[in-house]
């Protein structure tokens, strides 16, 4: 029988998955676009990811037992199936890059700035290799701590940095306009797009059926929730001019907050509550990629392929941040296509195809039933 | 083919049977053979076979005095007839004695290493194998790893009857069940496994059956080799199986539904499936206020962290991240550190060893010395060392900061992990930082969260989250509030009947501003009241009563998933 994990896991990966990069990097993107209205793009992209996810599952709940690779392999056969599985794959690459981005920028440039960058690629290889071997219920377990320590993160900075909120600084809104506001929300649904695709991985995996739509529109709406109030505290405290001129925002954020004299710099204490969610997002990068190309290679487990795959993201993540303005135009631009497209595109295509060939994979699907 | 021991069966005649032992047991010097005569006038030869200093003197005395006495007498005076020896003397001689027939060498044979005696009677087929195990014991003590300051006082022993009777005496419920095995082909250990029966998980009693019946050694000397045998992740540096010298703890364990495993010759009872928070939890908790119980847990969480992180946190923050110490702490570390010619992680490694060579020490000599080395070295190495500028005084202060906290820790097998897997965070936090930390701790915290105990996750209730239990993990709530067993419980889920939160009785009227009359009538009312409240306490508070109220309430999980 298959692992299955509980719909309570499935929603902490989720928002595991939403969190570390988007109030990591994605914040200081958007608002060297729209300044002070980084908050209203960050509820227009988690409107959204609602909507994005909830297609994923009504989509996918045609053939529960099958990920999506699996779907397009029963509707529309072979050949599109392995097609696909390249299309996931590269996906997760380029997801990688951008996470170990937002991993390494926060320690190198934060912590251990004489440290080479091939030391965080290796770790975070590491770690990944090793827990994804234990499958999925360890990462999913370990994603409802991540949640717990994202919540403790979130209320630490809140009362280290309410003192200085100033609600001015959000006004007036829609200072970039509203079209402005709401295309600058595609940064923050690259965001989204990898906590969607990740879903159409694992939904099989998940254990209630009958609640999947419940449980994954809850994850996205409350990791939205949870991520929206950074955007929310930069403005009002730190200004979104200020905001705007680093790549890690959060980190600012949290160098700028404090409780008292020996609670002066949050910077530790943020990497400690946040290492779950970025460490949560690296493993399922991992696990993710491997169960694409297992598809691919038509293997019966994805473990074999762990190592090769972990090597493949780790070069390439390696080549992507060992320099920052190479990450960031990445990050900022082509990463921005490759990932809204290709999982809009695959799941949009995913729902026609179904539409049309219906006939064909509902006989193929009652057969096997 | 050659026969062993297993299909080897006595006969009728005592030299063979005689033989045979001598074979199989060898002129062992504890070996006792005692002759007897039975039946003055016939002479029936017989022969009483036992080890010294297994079997009791006093017990032996009586088999033979009922042989040659007694039993002589008795048939005399009643003019019984001697025809069958055998149904003669087991239902006229030995009958003060507990005994039963046998026919196999090999049962005999243990029987006799056990303590008990064997009786060969000639012209019998079968042999007598009466209970005589009767050893010296140390007596039931209070237990040495695990102290408490309310709570009772006495540990288990070597002695495997006397444990599982410990057990026995707190749990009088007739569905506690002990099953008995022996492990080890040359020790055969005695090994308990008890449960509650309706209360246990459902195959948990035949997992942990079917693990121990796979044990193919020579010797258990101690519960440590069972352990070792069915954790179920033998390379980890957490313990999987809890093991505890106190019986009410047990006694606590079978209630939640758990297995206790007895070992013979060891005080250290295993208790599965164990969680690692479980560790954490001491039985003070239970027997003080629910708000003591709690806050004294809470101080053990924070020595768990403080034992785990405290000297990684201080080596990397000196090493690599100056920046977030506070600038007068800083300062204060630095000017403490201005002499010492070491790193901060040679330092540290220095001390901590330095601090685990002390505790060894202590712990292997003799109590006074132990003492005296343990003054000596944490007092005058100590200073010496700091005067000398080999170590800082902070280091010093966090590495006792750090050994303290890890004594917090109630169970030693649990206090002995966390100071193993100390040591890698400590190397990575010195040799990394920040990062060397994190991907530590993330390693160790997959690795915890990956292993399971008898299929149990280790870390539950905490992840995956179990709502309900977690009235009894960080902290704990009030007997009253607890009314369900944990999770891990089967069948008979609830412990508590309805309403047993306490009360003050109804409030009454000033008795002094009273009339007599009013008095009388509230008297008779408040009677009534009491013994309607006591009616209803004993309701619920027998064993029939709790029983009946969960009929009643209809609540049962057994009865709902019959439904």
């Amino acid at each position: 029988m298959k692992v299955q994990i509980t719909n309570g896991m499935f929603m902490a990966l989720i928002i595991n998955m939403l969190y570390a990069k988007s109030i990591g990097m994605t914040q200081g993107i958007m608002a060297r676009e729209v300044k002070g209205d980084i908050w209203l793009s960050t509820f227009f992209s988690t409107f959204q990811g609602l909507l994005l996810i909830a297609l994923i599952v009504i989509v996918m709940r045609r053939i529960p037992e099958g990920d999506l690779i699996d779907q397009f392999h029963r509707i529309l056969g072979k050949f599109p199936g392995k097609l696909v599985a390249i299309s996931v794959f590269v996906f997760f690459v380029g997801a990688y890059g951008s996470i170990m981005a937002t991993f390494v920028f926060h320690l190198k440039d934060y912590f251990l700035p004489e440290a080479p960058t091939i030391l965080f690629v290796l770790a975070a290889f590491l770690i990944g290799v090793y827990a994804i071997h234990f499958g999925i219920e360890v990462v999913a377990r370990m994603a409802l701590i991540g949640v717990f320590s994202v919540i403790a993160l979130n209320i630490l900075l809140m009362l280290g940095s309410l003192s200085n909120f100033d609600i001015r600084e959000l006004l007036p809104v829609f200072q970039s306009g509203f079209k402005e506001t709401v295309w600058a929300s595609r940064h923050h649904d690259t965001d989204y797009a990898m906590a969607a695709m990740m879903v159409c991985m694992i939904l099989p995996l998940v254990r209630d059926k009958q609640t999947w739509i419940k449980s994954s529109t809850a994850g996205v709406f409350y990791g939205g929730m949870i991520i929206v109030m950074w955007p929310i505290l930069e403005t009002g405290v730190l200004t979104a001019d200020v905001a705007a001129q680093y790549i890690v925002s959060c980190m600012q954020m949290a160098r700028s907050a404090e409780i008292g004299l020996f609670i002066h710099r949050y910077e530790m204490i943020m990497i400690a509550f946040f290492a779950l969610s970025i460490l949560t997002q690296i493993i399922m990068t991992f696990l993710c990629s491997s169960i694409a190309v297992q598809k691919l290679l038509g293997l019966k487990d994805y473990r074999p392929v762990i190592i090769p795959v972990g090597l493949i993201l780790s070069g390439s993540c390696y080549w992507l941040v060992k320099d920052h303005h190479r990450a960031m135009h990445f990050i900022e631009g082509p990463w921005v296509m490759l990932s809204i497209g290709t999982v809009v595109g695959l799941v949009s295509i995913l729902c026609l195809a179904g539409l049309i060939f219906r006939k064909k994979w509902k006989t193929n699907y009652e057969v096997k039933q | 083919m050659e026969t062993t021991s297993k299909d080897k069966r006595f006969t009728a005649e005592l030299e063979k049977n005689i033989a045979q032992i001598k074979r199989e047991l060898g002129d062992s010097v504890d070996l006792v053979k005692r002759n007897i005569f039975f039946v003055g006038n016939r002479k029936v030869p017989s022969v009483l076979f036992y080890i010294d200093g297994l079997a009791s003197v006093e017990h032996v005395e009586k088999v033979i005095d009922a042989m040659m006495y007694e039993g002589n007498e008795f048939i005399k005076r009643n003019e019984l007839m001697i025809s069958d020896l055998q149904t003669l003397i087991e239902q006229h001689v030995l009958m003060n004695t507990s005994f039963s027939m046998i026919e196999e060498v090999e049962k005999a044979l243990i029987a006799i290493l056990s303590g008990d005696s064997i009786l060969f009677v000639d012209g019998c087929e079968k042999a007598f194998h009466i209970q005589t195990k009767g050893w010296d014991t140390r007596s039931v003590d209070e237990p040495q790893t695990e102290q408490v300051v309310r709570g009772s006082r006495d540990g288990f022993t070597e002695n495997i009857r006397t444990n599982t009777a410990l057990v026995r005496r707190r749990i009088r419920d007739p569905e506690l069940r002990l099953e008995t095995m022996s492990v080890g082909l040359r020790t055969r250990t005695d090994i308990n496994i008890a449960y509650i029966n309706g209360v246990v998980k459902k195959g948990l009693v035949d997992e942990v059956k079917k693990r121990l019946n796979a044990i193919k050694i020579d010797g258990i000397l101690e519960s440590g080799y069972i352990e070792e045998m069915i954790a179920d992740s033998p390379f980890s540096p957490f313990t999987t199986v809890m093991s505890t010298e106190r019986p009410d703890k047990v006694a606590s364990a079978l209630l939640e539904g758990r297995v206790a495993i007895f070992v013979d010759n060891t005080p250290f009872v295993l208790v599965v499936p164990t969680y690692f928070w479980q560790f954490l939890q001491a039985s003070d908790d239970y027997y003080m206020g629910f708000m003591a119980g709690s806050f004294f847990r809470i101080i053990r969480y924070i020595a768990f962290v403080i034992s785990l992180t405290l000297t990684s946190i201080y080596v990397m923050l000196v090493s690599f991240h100056q920046e977030m110490i506070p600038t007068p702490l800083a300062l204060t570390i630095a000017s403490g550190r201005e002499i010492v010619p070491f790193p901060v992680l040679l330092e540290a490694l220095l001390m901590e060893i330095t601090f685990e060579l002390m505790r060894e020490a202590g712990l292997r000599m003799p109590k006074p010395v132990g003492q005296a080395v343990s003054i000596v070295g944490s007092l005058v190495i100590g200073q010496a060392a700091v005067q000398a500028g080999i170590v800082s005084p902070f280091m010093v202060i966090v590495v006792a900061v750090t050994g303290i906290s890890s004594f917090a820790i109630p169970n030693y097998s649990a206090s002995y992990s966390i100071r193993l897997i100390r040591f890698p965070l400590l190397i990575a936090s010195g040799s990394l930082g920040l990062l060397g930390f994190s991907v530590m701790f993330a390693l160790l915290a997959i690795h915890a969260l990956s292993i399971r105990s008898f299929g149990e996750s280790y870390l539950a209730p905490a992840t995956p989250f179990q709502p309900n239990d977690q009235k009894d993990t960080l902290i704990r709530f009030p007997w009253w509030a607890m009314k369900k067993r944990p999770q891990l419980a089967d069948g008979d889920t609830i412990k508590l009947g309805a309403h047993q939160k306490p009360k003050p009785p109804n409030k009454v009227k000033n008795p002094l501003e009273m009339s007599k009359d009013n008095q009388e009538e509230s008297g008779e009312k408040n009677s009534e009241q009491k013994d309607k409240s006591k009616d209803e306490s004993r309701d619920t508070s027998d064993i029939t009563g709790l029983r009946r109220w969960k009929k009643k309430s209809g609540s049962n999980k057994g009865e709902k998933r019959k439904e």
